[in-house]
Formats: C-alpha cells, structure tokens, sequence
C-alpha cells in the first residue's frame, strides 16, 4: 500500500489566469534508498522518478496521508538539465492537509529523473551482539548483527538500506514535525494540534506468505556490509536492496569474528559495585583482536560458552556496552559473580603524630591502618582482578606488600591494584595507608609540594 | 473562502447642519487594491502596504476602512495621498465605537481619482528562514542554500503582492490564508568550513570510566564565515533551522545534523553544532587538591589559604584523521597558573581556552596528548 502519491499537473499560463487542466498520476519511484538513523527517530529517505515536464510551468502535487514524513524536510533536485529546470517554490497549499505542490519552471519537454528526498520517522534500527565464548575462555567468537523495524506507515520495497552509526543533534522530533496540522507551524500559535500517530497495522496472512516466498527465493547466502565512516558518523550500506512492508523488522549480520582474544577481567570496588566482584570481558577494538576494521555501535551482547564438541552451549550473561571507536578497549559488564572473591580485611588500626592546639585540644593527627586483601579464583580459568580503593581526603601515602601485578594512582583520592592469577588459585596483599588528618594535613602539604 | 476581510468604503458625508450630527452613509463601492506590498523586513511585525484609488469629491469625504476576521494594529493605520498631496488633506481619524474600523475625514481641493497608499501591521502572517547545506565528503566547504517560508494565517488572502525582505531582491508572490511557501532565496555553492570538536570541563563528564557504558560525546560544529571570501558577506545572515548534509561520495548524501542559526551580521562567525564525536576521548581528573599558605586567627583556625591543585587530561583521538579540539578548563577566583604543558588564551577571567592539535590514529593506538595544569588559587576565605 502506498502512501507517498506524487501527481504531476500541468499547468497552462495564460494571460497570468493559471488553469489546472490536466492531472497525471507519476509512475511509481524507481528507487529508493534509506539512510536509517539509531539515536534519533530519523530517516533520510531518498527516491527517485523520471517525471513527464512539459515547458514552461508544471506543478507536482506529492501527498504523504498516514506517513510520518517531516514536511519540512522536503526537497526536490533534476537529476538532468539541471541549469533548465528552475524548482521555484514549494507550496502548502491552504486548508489541505499532506500535501505539497512543486511549481516547477521548465526549459525543456520529457522525461527528466528527479530525486526527491525527505526525513521520516517510524523506521529505526539497532545494533545487537552474540558472544561465544571458547571452553577454556581465551577466546570468543563475536557475530554482530543489524536489526532495522520499518513503522513509518510506508512500504518500503526494494529499498538500499544504509544505517548510521552516530548521534546527531536535532531540533524538533521528526515524528512530532509529521502530525503538525501545518508544516510549518502558524504564527501566533506555537504549539500544534498533535494527532495520533500512524499505527502499523499487521498485515494480512497472503502478504506474509509473499514475503517469505520473496525471502525463499532470495540467494541463499548472507548479505555482506559495507562500512564507511563519514564525518562523525559510520555509515553501513546492506548489499543489494530489502523489501520492509510497514510493521516488520529484519535482522541482518554486520559481522563474524572468530577466536577474538579476550581477557577474564574481574573488578572489585566496595563504593560501586558493593561487595561483590564484577565479572568484564575485556578486549580491544583493534587488529590485534581481529577487529579494528570499523567502531562498534552501542548494543546489547549476550555472551554463551561453548561446553563441549557438540556444540552444545551455556548462557554466561549479558551485557550493553558503548560505542566503541577503532583502536579502544572494551570492558564489557556481565554481572556480579560469587566465583571469584575479593575480601579486604582490616587487620590494624592506629593514630599517631597528634599535634595539639593553645587549648590542648588535639588538632591534628595521623590515622593509619594496615588492610590485608585476599583475592581468591575459585573457576579453572585464569583471570586478571582490578581492585579500586578510595580515600575519604587527598592527604595520604601509601606503602604495600605481596602479590601485585600492578598499582596505580587514579587520581587524587583512588588507587587501583592489580592482580593476576591462574585457575584455582588465590593471592594476597597488603597495604597500609597513612591518612593525615586535621593539622597535620599542613605537614602533609609541605611535605609534597 | 476568498473573502476579503478588509473593507474600505468611500462615503461622501454631506454636512448637515447639526454640527455632531453626521450620519456614516458606507457606499458599497470597494475601490479595488492595486498595489500591494508584504514588507517582511521586521521579525516581529509584518507591515502591508497597499495602494488604492479613492474618487474623492472636491470638499469633505469620509473613508471608512474596516477590516473582520484580521488582526490589525490600529494605532499602525497610515494613509499616504500620492496624487495630489497638496490639494487633498486628512483632516481627523476617528474610530466608531464597537467595530473594526476606521473613518478618515479628507478634504479634497477637486474631483479626483486619488491614488493612496494605506499601510498597517497585520498580524499572522510573517516568514521563516531555513537553511540547508550540503558539505563535501572532506568537510572543507559546503553548498549552502536559504529558504524563506511565508505564512500567511492573517486571514487575508493576497492574490498578488512585492514581497520584501530587508535584503535581496524583492519578489512577487501571492499567498492566500492558511497557505505556507517556500521559496529559495540565497545560493552560496562553495562556503568555506571549518570543523570544530569543543570538550567544556563545566559541561562534559571528566572521567568516561566512571560512567557505565556512557559515551561521552564531543560536540562537534562547523563554523561559517559570513563575508566575501565565503561568498556571502552582502548581508546579516536571519536566523533560522539549519539543516546539514554531507556528500557521501556516491551521489547521495547523509544526513549530519540541525542546529539553529543564531542572527549572523557581515563579517562574524556562525557556529552550527551538528552531532556529538564518540572517536575523541577526554579523561580528565584531579590529581592534587590542598590548602597550602594557611592564614590563622588568634584560635588557630585557618581564615585565609591558597590551593595547590592539579588537573591532567588525557585526549585520545580513535579517528583515522587529526582533528583539533577546542578545550575550556574554569578556574574560578584569583588564580596563578605554575606549570601548564600546553598554551592557552585566557578568555576572561576565569576561563581558559586551549587548541588541542590531536594526531590521526595509527596501527599502535589513539592520536594522544596530555594536558597538566598546575595552578594554585589565591586568598580563598574559610
């Protein structure tokens, strides 16, 4: 069912008196391409027509009735003689409602293509990730996937379907520019009358039959992606065309890596996390991992293991993880684990150096205490265990002890150790801060200046 | 519905002798408009002007002009004779009690076919200005064009009127009630751009990992120059929607982003911000944060101190292209900057603007460059 109708008229001037005197309904577009947007409700939507001109003045009525195209957004561009086809104005005309008529200056009779382009809401698309993870979990095969709804209100078919990667500003919503009563607003009302958006309807059994008849007939391998980026966004294009009737979605794979190198990471912070350990996977947007070709879109990853030859799998979690640019690491979230345990320990606690005021009053002191901290990994897998220790204040000094892969100072009031262990194993560490309190924060300051 | 909603009727008064006494007799003849003209210049209020030919009786004439449906300011009602500007006069304006309208008294020297002009602000109906722009796959320049959409929601239609702007040619257009049109008024196919990526420390997350699964975006705008080198500069540049696009290189293009145009006058800058960068990251933290030259009153409590602090950022750039970020870092109060390993221009006084040169990314990592500012702030009270 078709929605968008353009109506070519042509117009006779005479004696300035401009009389409708023909009416031709265009042929159907001949393509069309969607450039399909993920963090806005927005659709480019490209088409084009060979149009039947006429010289001298022509009008093209385009309506779009139960679609949900942003009038505003309407433009019109000849494919060919360009220099003779004069697009004058674009009219609204008054108490119709969807519709627009082109008045057209030309130079030339016959068919000339014309593009004609717009922005719609109603067609979205998301990024989704499968994760398989290799028994000993080194390694894990990572398949992404596209999957584009079409809710516009419109068939699509035939499409190039491009989506893009990248957050773009917008003004207005397109769906609410769609329902205004007229295109453009009024002056003195600023606010539209808003009507209920185009709801897709399902469609009947003999349509889907047909399409998944198109689907049997379409050849029997994947659909490659190509991927480019573009200013700040990346844009994919799907190979070849798609056929989305209004209501349905379609799942597309973007890409299958196998044996991507991945790190069992492990996080421990008692102010973030409580105390349980979070469970990362981590690697790297890069050749090194066999990726690095494009930035990953933000989506949802469900990570499984394979168990045995069978192919037989298990569910490990999931995870949304951001964007990821070429060249940066990712660490994805996958939930909270009892298998692997960090437990700090306050094993001494002790003040000293206190500095008294003219009323002997104590007015500075020091506190220091001695934390032992046992990391332990209960699975048959090595990991790597970061964890994150935060101070009240930023005078302090530190001193350590024991099996510690790593130490760093964040910032000015956190440190992180890191430890890495083999299957079954279990390390401990310990570490004594001196926090400088009151007065004696000034030693401090003199100190390490 | 192509009524008109503005009368204006000419009335011979024959004076009688009861000097208050005067009878308002409207004559059905309308004198027809001749020209008109929708002046646009002003973006708060619309002024018509419109010509009419009035016969007026050698002596005392009344014109009425009444107008329903329409929104009319009418301390905003002028006439303007252009006949015979010495022999016809307009004497008094009054206006009848309960109605629309108004009355002109004109004492005309002779039997004319008087041509006047008679203008007023009418009120729904005025202009917007868009603007789209396409820029090239490099982002060096783009094909800028502006729309001018009229709206007419006046309640008066206009066949044919000279639509005027305050720059650019004026057009003939007719627009009817609750008609909207676009037209294309301003080409410019080569304005020079410059892309610009700004990381506001008041604005912007400073640390990414301590977000979950957030990006933090850098906005990104493009900067447009309105004189002659950009092909512009003839006039100030309305502000309105901007809508950008980008060539793809294979004849189509996408979609980048819209921001709204502030007014641009000859010779300043336009920013558009279009979209936010997710392949530039900015971790920025505080290292250091202490009382330093503490001042005591006679109960050893500190009444006066300096800060010592330090920030360091950290700019990662994943694009396989440089780019320079435009960084703002706030210091508030009295300052003294000790060490800072990047220039900055000090933009008042509690700003500091740095342009960041950050290299394309290669096969090692991200393009980096690190940023510690050393400063200390003086004379903080307690």
């Amino acid at each position: 069912m078709k929605r968008v109708m353009a109506f070519l008229m042509i117009l006779m001037v005479a004696g300035g008196a401009q009389a409708k005197i023909d009416l031709t309904t265009l042929p159907t577009r001949d393509t069309v391409q969607l450039t399909i947007y993920n963090s806005a409700d927005l659709t480019l939507a490209r088409e084009s027509r060979a149009l039947t001109l006429k010289e001298g003045g022509n009008a093209l009525q385009f309506s779009w009735e139960n679609t949900l195209i942003d009038p505003t957004s309407l433009e019109m561009l000849p494919k060919a003689n360009a220099d003779a086809i004069d697009i004058a104005e674009l009219v609204f005309p008054p108490r119709v409602r969807n519709l627009g008529l082109w008045n057209i200056h030309s130079e030339v009779s016959g068919k000339v293509p014309v593009e004609i382009s717009y922005l719609t809401s109603g067609l979205s698309w998301r990024a989704f990730y499968m994760g398989t993870l290799s028994a000993d979990e080194t390694t894990m095969r990572l398949e992404g996937y596209v999957r584009v709804t079409n809710n516009s209100g419109e068939d699509y078919e035939n499409a190039q379907v491009r989506v893009i990667v990248g957050r773009v500003h917008l003004l207005d919503e397109i769906a609410e520019l769609a329902r205004r009563e007229y295109p453009y607003g009024r002056p003195g009302l600023p606010v539209p009358i808003p009507r209920p958006a185009a709801v897709p309807t399902r469609r009947a059994l003999g349509i889907m039959q047909d399409v998944e008849m198109a689907a049997a007939r379409a050849p029997m391998m994947a659909k490659e992606i190509v991927k480019e980026g573009l200013s700040e966004y990346f844009l994919y294009t799907i190979e070849g065309t798609e056929t989305i009737p209004n209501g349905w979605s379609k799942r597309l794979q973007s890409f299958d890596v196998d044996a991507v190198p991945v790190v069992n990471l492990y996080k421990y912070e008692a102010e973030r996390y409580g105390d349980r350990v979070m469970r990362f996977l981590s690697f790297a947007n890069d050749t090194e991992h066999k990726l690095g070709e494009t930035p990953i879109p933000d989506g949802m990853l469900k990570v499984y293991r394979g168990v045995d030859d069978a192919k037989h799998l298990a569910y490990e979690g999931q995870s949304s993880f951001k964007y990821i640019p070429v060249g940066e690491k990712v660490e994805l979230n996958l939930g909270g684990v009892a298998d692997v345990v960090v437990e700090p320990k306050l094993m001494e606690i002790r003040s000293d150096n206190h500095r008294f005021d003219r009323n002997r009053n104590v007015a500075g002191w020091d506190d220091i205490q001695t934390w032992k901290v046992e990391v332990r990994n209960t699975r048959d897998v090595p990991i790597k265990v970061e964890i994150t220790r935060n101070f009240d204040a930023p005078h302090w000094d530190i001193t350590h002890s024991g099996s510690i892969d790593g130490y760093e100072k964040v910032d000015l009031d956190t440190v992180k150790f890191t430890v890495e262990l083999p299957g079954r194993s279990q390390k401990t560490f310990e570490y004594t801060t001196t926090l400088y309190r009151g007065v004696r924060t000034e030693d401090y300051n003199r100190r390490t200046r | 519905m192509n009524a008109k909603r503005l009368i204006l009727s000419a009335t011979i008064a024959l004076l009688l002798a009861g000097p208050m006494a005067q009878a308002r007799i409207k004559l059905v003849a309308l004198p027809e408009r001749a020209a008109t003209i929708i002046r646009l210049d002003n973006p708060n209020a619309t002024l018509i002007e419109e010509e009419r030919v009035l016969t007026l009786q050698q002596g005392l004439n009344q014109v009425d002009f009444s107008w329903k449906g329409v929104q009319i300011d009418e301390d905003s009602i002028r006439l303007e004779v252009l006949d015979h500007p010495d022999a016809v006069n307009l004497l008094s304006v009054s206006y009848p009690p309960g109605e629309s309208a108004l009355v002109w008294e004109i004492s005309s020297g002779g039997d004319f076919a008087e041509t006047v002009r008679i203008s007023y602000l009418l009120g729904n109906i005025d202009r917007l200005i868009t603007y789209r722009a396409v820029a090239d796959k490099a982002e060096t320049q783009v094909d800028l064009r502006s729309y001018v959409i009229l709206r007419n929601f006046s309640g008066e239609d206009f066949d044919h009127a000279r639509i005027l702007l305050d720059y650019g040619e004026a057009f003939e257009q007719g627009i009817d009630h609750e008609e909207t049109k676009q037209v294309l008024f301003l080409k410019a196919p080569t304005v020079p751009i410059r892309k610009i990526w700004t990381f506001d420390a008041a604005k912007l997350p400073w640390d990414p990992q301590r977000l979950d699964n957030q990006n933090v975006g850098i906005p990104v705008s493009y900067r447009i120059v309105n004189d002659t080198a950009s092909g512009l500069g003839r006039f100030a540049m309305w502000g309105g929607k901007a809508r950008l696009f980008q060539d793809d290189g294979r004849s189509s293009t996408i979609f980048l982003g819209e921001d709204n145009a502030p007014l641009v006058p000859v010779g300043e800058k336009m920013e558009l911000y279009i979209g936010d960068s997710r392949d530039i990251v900015v971790t920025q933290r505080k290292m250091r944060d202490v009382q330093i030259n503490l001042r005591k009153n006679d109960s050893d409590r500190v009444v006066l101190y300096d800060t010592d602090e330090i920030i360091t950022a950290t700019i990662e750039n994943f694009k396989d292209s440089p780019a320079t970020l435009t960084m703002i870092q706030h210091i508030e109060g009295q300052w003294d900057m000790e060490k800072c390993n990047l220039p900055y221009t000090k933009k008042d006084a509690s700003t500091l603007e740095f342009e960041i040169e950050l290299p394309a990314r290669t096969d090692a990592g991200p393009g980096v460059q690190e940023l510690t500012m050393h400063y200390r702030r003086r004379n903080v009270r307690n």
